[in-house]
């Protein structure tokens, strides 16, 4: 399983990490008891500062995807549907509509991208919880 | 049956070394430059047709600079056996590791520097793979380990003071390695994005090369260690058997972490050659290097340190 930060990407690091376990957890391609590398592991593997990593793993725990235990490192928490607030929705998803519209986008262009990645997403996780039913 | 001399054994010890080290002086490093195709040096990245222009004189450079510490080496031994030194063996054998490495380490930042100083920014992949200390230690082995280096130093403190306590001291110090296996574990270098599995199991499969050599090198200052109380309980004359087995051991052994490091290095030629080479691309936080972190480099210093400092004092005492 493997996350992957972009070079040319704005959004801090911590951000990439934490966005990029939520997008696994939402693939199913991480379930529910799944162990993630230490603080350590990950800061080292990078080359990034170990502060940076316990930041992301602190917002992963804050929003309840992941349980910090002392010795069995962070673990993947339940799937319980994670609450989400509408007005915060709406804004991010009012910041990536603004970024397509000004990179030239048009409406339709923009609709078919939406339910093209939708259909991924659910590409990928109907596989993941078959790899997961057949484990 | 006649125990072997010193001298014998020392040949024996001088000739499974100059054959080793011919051997991957012929078979690897002699080539470790073009290892990763025609489009690298060192592992750096070269522009197409550097073999037939500037390529050719690094290659000769490289090629001069072994045969050079090659030479060294050959040198130091013969004058070992001129005057006939051999107390001086292990420190050459120590010596010209502590050369050689350092040297080809300097070179290796030298053609970064010259060929590679601004290598290209790549995505990286982080794997969510835990590392486990169990998974590449293995306990019951390691227990047993200090059990025999325990129950070495118990015989020989029964005979109290009346021993030369360095070589022991000095197989041990070399045997501790514990730490630099714990350090290899957690040591890991960014993968690059595209065929981030295959980048994965390759430095998986030298991290474990890497932690097999040296538990074959441990096991090998612990055969030599044993022989030191073995040598006080039974003395050569009195069961010169027993010196045959031990070198017959010894041998052994010595064969065994040869086998694993050439397997190592052939494999790691042989998965690595369509791979990205450490060090020709950048994350965008830092420059790939090979997969050392500090813990390592510090365990390393330390315990390179503590062997150097020994040699040395059995040399000036």
């Amino acid at each position: 399983m493997f996350l992957t930060l972009q070079p040319n990407d704005k959004r801090p690091v911590y951000q990439q990490i934490v966005d990029g376990v939520k997008t696994l957890i939402a693939r199913n391609g991480l379930r529910e008891g799944m162990t993630l590398p230490s603080v350590r592991q990950v800061a080292g593997d990078l080359g990034i500062n170990l502060n940076t990593v316990a930041v992301a793993y602190r917002q992963l725990q804050d929003e309840g995807f992941v349980t910090v235990r002392h010795g069995a490192g962070a673990v993947i928490s339940s799937r319980t549907p994670h609450p989400i607030d509408e007005a915060e929705l709406c804004q991010s998803l009012r910041i990536a509509l603004t970024e397509l519209i000004l990179a030239g986008k048009t409406s339709q262009e923009i609709e078919e991208t939406v339910r093209r990645e939708l259909a991924l997403l659910q590409q990928t996780r109907s596989c993941n919880t078959e790899k997961g039913g057949a484990q | 049956m006649i125990a072997p001399t010193d001298f014998e054994v020392m040949v024996l010890v001088t000739a499974l070394v100059v054959l080793s080290l011919v051997y991957s002086l012929v078979k690897f490093a002699w080539k470790q430059p073009l290892q990763n195709g025609p489009g690298y040096f060192l592992g750096i990245e070269v522009p197409a047709g550097f073999y037939d222009g500037p390529g050719k004189r690094w290659l000769t450079g490289y090629r001069a600079i072994l045969v050079a510490l090659h030479l060294a080496l050959a040198v130091a031994l013969a004058l070992c056996f001129a005057f006939k030194r051999w107390d001086l063996i292990p420190l050459w054998c120590g010596g010209f590791a502590l050369v050689y490495v350092p040297a080809l380490f300097t070179l290796n930042l030298w053609t970064r520097h010259k060929l590679g100083a601004r290598p290209p920014v790549r995505a990286v992949a982080l794997s969510l793979e835990s590392r486990r200390l169990g998974d590449y230690i293995s306990w019951p082995i390691e227990t047993l380990y200090a059990v025999i280096i325990a129950a070495c130093w118990w015989l020989l403190l029964r005979r109290g003071l009346a021993i030369d306590w360095l070589p022991p001291l000095q197989m041990t110090w070399a045997a501790l390695i514990l730490p630099g296996k714990i350090a290899l574990v957690r040591s890991g270098a960014p993968l690059p994005a595209e065929r981030a599995e295959e980048h994965y199991r390759y430095q998986d499969a030298m991290r474990r090369n890497a932690i097999r050599a040296l538990n074959a090198w441990g096991w090998l200052m612990l055969v030599t260690l044993c022989g030191f109380p073995l040598r006080l309980i039974w003395p050569p004359a009195s069961l010169p058997a027993l010196v045959w087995i031990f070198l017959a051991v010894f041998t052994a052994v010595f064969l065994c972490m040869m086998i694993v490091i050439y397997r190592g290095m052939r494999l790691a030629a042989t998965m690595g050659r369509n791979l990205l080479p450490a060090g020709s691309w950048m994350t965008p936080f830092r420059r790939v290097t090979r997969q050392m972190n500090r813990f390592y480099l510090i365990w390393c210093a330390i315990w390179v340190g503590g062997i150097l400092v020994l040699n040395i004092y059995s040399l000036c005492r």
